[in-house]
């Protein structure tokens, strides 16, 4: 089989144009199935045709097309409602805007609701929260003071360990108290261990007897539990607490002599 | 003449923007996909109606044939086979033939009671007014040397069997088969 000299016989285009009998038609076909070239020269010659007419085309009326498609309108309907992909579509849609509405205003509900009651969690935690802070504030001051406290003692401690520090016991009827002397330093500590609350108006002053003979060592402040830093004194016998007018005396009154005791 | 459009197919999963396909057309239109047929019509009719137009000059009666034409491609589009050819090649047989036929209708024949057949066909180019004789495929058969476009039109115009022109023109069948067979390669060549 020359399939060159088929092709070019020009029955090609003849079957193309539909001017074949139709033994030749059914010659064509069957040829076609059995050599690609016999189907691409049919396929080429079909393009170049259809390229041709499609660019010398006259461009109907749109009446045309709107007769064709009033013709057809019976035919559309069937086929549109045969396919349950756009029937399904075309009916559920409004369904499911239906429920789409109705779930958002639950949702809105539900989200006021909750928006409520977790208001009121956080107000609950906020004023919880501001008692604990005002709790904690107040922890922190009391443990600021008992810090400082510890920091006093803890200082005195120091002190009494030294062991250059001296203690003199000084002793007088129903009181007590002790004086600290650092015999490096000279400086002068008293503790109150026993004695009687000062009246309104006097304090306790501190005396060093120096060759027989009262110094003022200062005034003993409130100091609690804790030693009473007074002055510096360079040498003493004996030291002793009288009760004074506030403010202290230049000398001691004798009658209100509360505890004495030797070095 | 490309229509740009989006549809979507049949199964209405994803929309598809762009030229289809001649496999694809093939397919969406035997599924009767309304989009197809409307790309179908666009991409087309003025092919189709130019050829009308080369067998029926009147635009009227032309427009009528090209309605029966997409009305009967429409409802037949199960009937085309595309192992037999292109989609275009099975539409452009349609509208071909629904114009010869109508050209053998009884009306027709009455209005052109008065004109000889053998008389059409020997002043044919002067005959189709205006344009008619330079679109479509009249075009191209204008431009065939000598005998060859006669022959051309009276088959494909005309829809005579070779039988016929064989006897009408005076030429031996074989004869006839062959002038045709060249003036297609011609033809061909022209395009």
């Amino acid at each position: 089989m020359d399939i060159k000299a088929y092709i070019e016989s020009g029955i090609i285009e003849s079957y193309v144009m539909r001017l074949t009998s139709p033994e030749e038609t059914a010659d064509v076909v069957s040829m076609m199935s059995a050599y690609p070239e016999i189907a691409k020269a049919v396929n080429d010659f079909e393009i170049s045709l259809e390229q041709h007419l499609t660019a010398n085309a006259v461009v109907p009326s749109p009446d045309v097309k709107q007769a064709i498609w009033n013709e057809l309108n019976p035919d559309f309907l069937p086929v549109i409602k045969e396919d349950p992909a756009i029937t399904g579509t075309a009916v559920r849609r409004p369904a499911t805007w239906k429920y789409l509405a109705a779930a958002s205003l639950v949702l809105l509900l539900i989200s006021a609701v909750l928006n409520i009651y977790y208001y009121n969690k956080y107000a609950d935690a906020r004023r919880e929260y501001n008692g604990l802070l005002a709790e904690r504030s107040s922890l922190f001051a009391n443990l600021d003071a008992a810090q400082t406290k510890l920091n006093v003692l803890d200082s005195s401690m120091q002190m009494m360990k030294d062991t250059a520090m001296q203690i003199i016991a000084m002793t007088g009827k129903n009181s007590k108290a002790t004086v600290y002397w650092n015999s490096r330093t000279k400086d002068v500590y008293v503790l109150q261990n026993e004695m009687a609350k000062v009246p309104q108006g006097k304090q306790y002053q501190l005396w060093a007897i120096v060759d027989g003979k009262p110094v003022d060592a200062g005034m003993v402040g409130d100091c609690g539990d804790v030693l009473c830093k007074m002055k510096n004194i360079p040498r003493a016998e004996a030291f002793a607490i009288t009760l004074e007018n506030a403010g202290g005396s230049a000398v001691p009154t004798m009658s209100q002599l509360y505890v004495i005791g030797k070095v | 003449m490309h229509i740009k459009k989006e549809r979507t197919n049949l199964a209405g999963l994803m929309p598809v923007t762009g030229n289809y396909k001649e496999a694809d057309l093939v397919l969406l239109l035997k599924q009767r996909d309304r989009s197809a047929f409307d790309y179908l019509y666009e991409q087309y009719s003025g092919a189709l109606y130019a050829v009308i137009l080369n067998i029926i000059t009147d635009r009227e009666t032309a427009s009528d044939i090209l309605q029966d034409v997409f009305v009967k491609i429409w409802r037949q589009a199960d009937q085309y086979d595309p192992a037999k050819g292109r989609l275009f090649t099975w539409m452009l047989n349609i509208a071909r033939n629904a114009s010869i036929d109508f050209t053998r209708g009884k009306q027709f024949k009455n209005s052109r009671k008065h004109l000889d057949i053998s008389d059409t066909m020997g002043h044919l180019p002067e005959n189709i007014p205006f344009d008619t004789d330079r679109i479509g495929i009249a075009g191209i058969v204008k431009r065939l040397p000598g005998e060859y476009g006669k022959l051309i039109t009276l088959a494909y115009f005309r829809g005579y069997t070779h039988e016929e022109i064989s006897k009408e023109e005076n030429i031996p069948l074989g004869t006839v088969k062959t002038r045709i067979r060249k003036a297609l390669i011609v033809l061909k060549q022209l395009l």
